[in-house]
């Protein structure tokens, strides 16, 4: 019997784990170091990835880990700036007309086998990423393109049909023509996601699912997969025939997977590792981390939240109440410790358009006064209410602290924990009755405010609210086709006053934006930079001399 | 014996089908979605493509009907998770790992167990025996994951003496292989300092004695192999468990092993990894048992005649 007790610590460890995955993160953006000191002998950096890989196939990676990876041994059509703007990348150009994108690539894409990378290949990966046969989980990211989400609906009879129809096309080698659903201007931004990345056909073809494995898989990018231990280490070695290899200074990434958080923090203080890969640092170490020189934070596009169910306190009066009851300074600084930033509205600081779209509305410290006003404003306000959360380490104690600055408005609230798949299932959609309160956060695919403002819209799988505003859809929908950058931003400056605004309906309280936390030894703490969507460019990373 | 052996290995058929059975029930009774990993919602196409693709679209009878007849071809079918991998890559490429961590705590546990509760019964109430007992105790009572961050904080990160973490050279593998040693040597110890004493009181050691006999040779030949029989009966078990892998040593120690997906599988809802890995666990225990009670007979002839 005494055999069992591991395996229940076991559940513990695998809720820390779960949040070391999830990352949390805190507030500043890394400045590169005016003197970056001489470049080292040794270019061979040694760092510490958060997880295994579950899938180094850009049509069916799903994770932040091999998103890593694959941005790294592949050559994207464009990569972000910091300002999350499309820079050019294996494309040197596009056009974008109404509802056509049009790519032109450059002449000297290869890949690692040397064949020429073509627009052909991007046809063919885009279009097997939606084959329902492949059955991707991100297929859905492509459903901006016309055909795309009939196609991967489609029946086994009619799948070849739809795949012509599908809004991809190679005019030439170098020409790629994309016809989208609707104008959806972030759709170049958008290329820069993984999910877009071209896999080679014949490769595929030959090795099956057995083709992103070392000696089989044929990639484009500044790195090549030279070694994959799975659950142990990943070694990534200069390509030294991408098309930019002279501006790479690494020669090696010798990776290493550690999942346990606190020992990849060990392993950073023992020397074996000089780098980790931003997957987040234990909660319980923070105070001690932050005063490292080795430690920096970068601001992510994520929303940590409550969500409010609307049928069960549907005074909206009550949950500006609560809202504004909420000392979000103080979980930061506290519970959550982790240099996150008060969240003020649904859209996270940081993203393009955050300066129009802003409420000024929701404090960022509790405002009591301000929350009891409204709360004897409210009509029958529920007293009792149950939270619900998921068992990862630290939802617990921020919603423990909720609580107890709700329990200042006379709400007697109950907290219930469940596991985090059970939980995904329990919210439903449709909205689950027993739930009045809910945490959950959203972490942005790409850097368009769309992607946190769609969730509210009365279809989305996504939203448990019961929050369903015809208005509000209409807006969503208008931004979708309003290309122009300033007039969308007030389409979505509209859309989350309906949400977090003075008149909003509150079907969330924000609690903060997310950050990425991370270890860097100063010999590359300067080139090394992680972005608002979590990616990092090792291409540019040179190890200094100490 | 041969005819009891066959019995035996005929009998674990029915037990492993219903090993699966009732873990694929289990399975299918919780609640959540293998290919939901992050709050993002599938959309339902993608959802019908992949419960398509790994048939779980098909009743359960048929799919548990697939399930065993993958497994009586040693398929163990795909991760729903782990994309790129199946169970059978999974098994073969990372099994080595925890039966050598497993191996080596075994290791561990039967080289200072055995011997500190050996000396530990035949000088009962000594120095020797508190300290030995004391150790136990304190073996038996901190949980793994405190064990393991003490020792890699002070052995590897303050005196730098051992690596942090990994599975590569014989100096990855003392900090870790010591960790799931340590309750198997404590139970070792406090298990044979008991039984020993007890032989030690038994009528024919009295006897032994009274002839004449040297105490060495009393010790060697009655009263230790009479005092093995229970720790053969425990050791087998726990060497089926600590072989399969520990899901808190491997992921803290970052050891390539199985043992993690015991745990990670499950909140996942990987349902083929979770069953394969039963399947494998609920095999070696069998196998461990039977080799146990074969152990038995060549260690107390009473046995033999009553199996024959």
């Amino acid at each position: 019997m005494r055999l069992r007790t591991p395996l229940v610590l076991a559940a513990a460890a695998v809720a820390a784990v779960a949040l070391v995955a999830a990352g949390c993160g805190g507030g500043s953006e890394s400045q590169p170091a005016a003197d970056g000191g001489k470049k080292a002998a040794s270019q061979v950096l040694k760092m510490a990835w958060g997880a295994e890989p579950p899938s180094l196939d850009p049509g069916l990676a799903t994770d932040t880990t091999s998103s890593n990876v694959l941005l790294n041994i592949m050559d994207p059509l464009v990569r972000l700036g910091d300002d999350l703007q499309p820079v050019p990348a294996l494309a040197e150009s596009w056009d974008v007309d109404g509802k056509t994108v049009t790519f032109h690539l450059r002449a000297d894409g290869r890949w690692t086998n040397g064949d020429p990378v073509t627009a052909h290949d991007f046809e063919y990966s885009w279009k097997r990423t939606l084959d329902p046969k492949l059955a991707a989980d991100y297929a859905y990211q492509l459903y901006g393109i016309v055909g795309a989400e009939e196609y991967n609906n489609a029946k086994p009879a009619q799948a070849a049909a739809l795949r012509d129809k599908v809004g991809v096309k190679a005019l030439d080698d170098r020409t790629l023509q994309v016809t989208l659903t609707s104008a959806q201007p972030w759709f170049v931004q958008q290329a820069a996601h993984h999910s877009f990345l071209p896999v080679h056909q014949q490769t595929v073809e030959t090795h099956g699912a057995k083709w992103t494995e070392p000696g089989n898989i044929v990639t484009n990018g500044p790195f090549e997969l030279e070694g994959w231990q799975h659950d142990a280490s990943i070694t990534l070695v200069k390509n030294a025939d991408w098309r930019n290899a002279d501006k790479v200074a690494l020669d090696r990434v010798e990776g290493r997977i550690i999942v346990d958080g606190t020992t990849r923090v060990q392993a950073f203080e023992a020397g074996e590792v000089d780098l980790l890969d931003g997957g987040g640092l234990p909660p319980a170490d923070m105070p001690r981390l932050k005063e490292l020189p080795e430690y920096e934070k970068y601001p992510a596009l994520g929303t940590y939240y409550y969500g409010f169910n609307l049928k069960n306190i549907p005074d909206e009066n009550q949950r500006r109440a609560m809202a504004f009851a909420i000392d979000r300074q103080s979980i930061i600084d506290n519970v959550a410790q982790a240099d996150q930033i008060p969240a003020t509205g649904m859209v996270p600081k940081g993203i393009p358009g955050f300066e129009v779209i802003e409420q000024h509305f929701l404090p960022t410290t509790a405002d009591l006064e301000k929350a009891k006003e409204f709360m004897a404003k409210a009509e029958n306000p529920k007293k009792t209410i149950t939270l619900f959360y998921n068992d990862s380490p630290g939802h617990k104690e921020i919603a423990v602290a909720v609580q107890a600055m709700w329990k200042e408005l006379g709400i007697d609230t109950t907290i219930k924990s469940q596991e985090f798949a059970q939980f995904l299932e329990f919210l439903g959609p449709p909205p689950n009755n027993a739930v009045d309160v809910y945490r959950l956060g959203w972490i942005a695919d790409y850097g368009d405010p769309m992607n946190f403002l769609e969730l509210w819209t009365s279809q989305s799988g996504n939203n448990n609210s019961n929050f369903a505003d015809p208005a509000y859809d209409r807006l969503i929908e208008k931004a979708r086709n309003t290309p122009n950058d300033q007039q969308r931003y007030e389409l979505y400056r509209q859309a989350e006053a309906m949400l977090t605004g003075p008149q909003g309906a509150l079907p969330i309280a924000p609690i903060y934006w997310y950050t990425y936390t991370n270890l860097e030894r100063e010999s590359v703490k300067d080139t090394f930079h992680i972005n608002p969507l979590d990616q990092f460019d090792l291409s540019k990373v040179v190890i200094r001399e100490a | 014996m041969a005819a009891y052996i066959i019995r035996r290995l005929i009998w674990t058929v029915p037990v492993v089908l219903l090993v699966i059975l009732m873990t694929f029930g289990l399975m299918k009774q919780i609640e959540g979605n293998p290919f939901r990993q992050t709050e993002r919602a599938v959309p339902a196409a993608v959802q019908a493509n992949l419960e398509r693709k790994f048939h779980l679209d098909k009743p359960w009878y048929v799919q548990y009907g697939n399930y065993v007849k993958g497994v009586a071809t040693g398929d163990l079918g795909p991760s729903l998770v782990l994309r790129d991998r199946t169970v059978n890559d999974i098994v073969k490429e990372q099994f080595p790992n925890s039966i050598e961590l497993g191996l080596l705590a075994f290791g561990w546990a039967v080289l200072l167990g055995v011997p500190a509760g050996v000396l530990a019964a035949l000088k009962p109430n000594s120095r020797f025996d508190y300290g030995a007992m004391l150790f136990s105790n304190i073996g038996f009572a901190l949980p793994n994951f405190l064990v393991a961050t003490l020792l890699i904080y002070f052995v590897s990160v303050k005196w730098g003496l051992l690596p942090t973490s990994g599975w590569t050279t014989w100096q990855h593998k003392i900090l870790p292989s010591f960790t799931l040693g340590l309750v198997p040597m404590a139970y070792f110890a406090r298990l044979v300092r008991g039984t020993m004493l007890e032989t030690l009181q038994q009528d024919y050691v009295r006897t032994a004695r009274a002839k004449g006999l040297r105490r060495r040779r009393i010790v060697t030949v009655h009263v230790l192999r009479n005092s093995l029989i229970p720790v053969v009966t425990a050791a087998a078990p726990l060497l089926g468990y600590i072989i399969t892998g520990s899901f808190i040593v491997e992921n803290i120690f970052a050891v390539p092993g199985i043992g993690r997906y015991y745990v990670t599988a499950v909140s996942a809802r990987d349902y083929s990894v979770v069953m394969g890995l039963t399947v494998l666990l609920s095999i070696i225990v069998i196998f461990a048992n039977l080799v146990v009670d074969i152990l038995y007979t060549v260690l107390d002839p009473r046995t033999r005649e009553a199996r024959t």
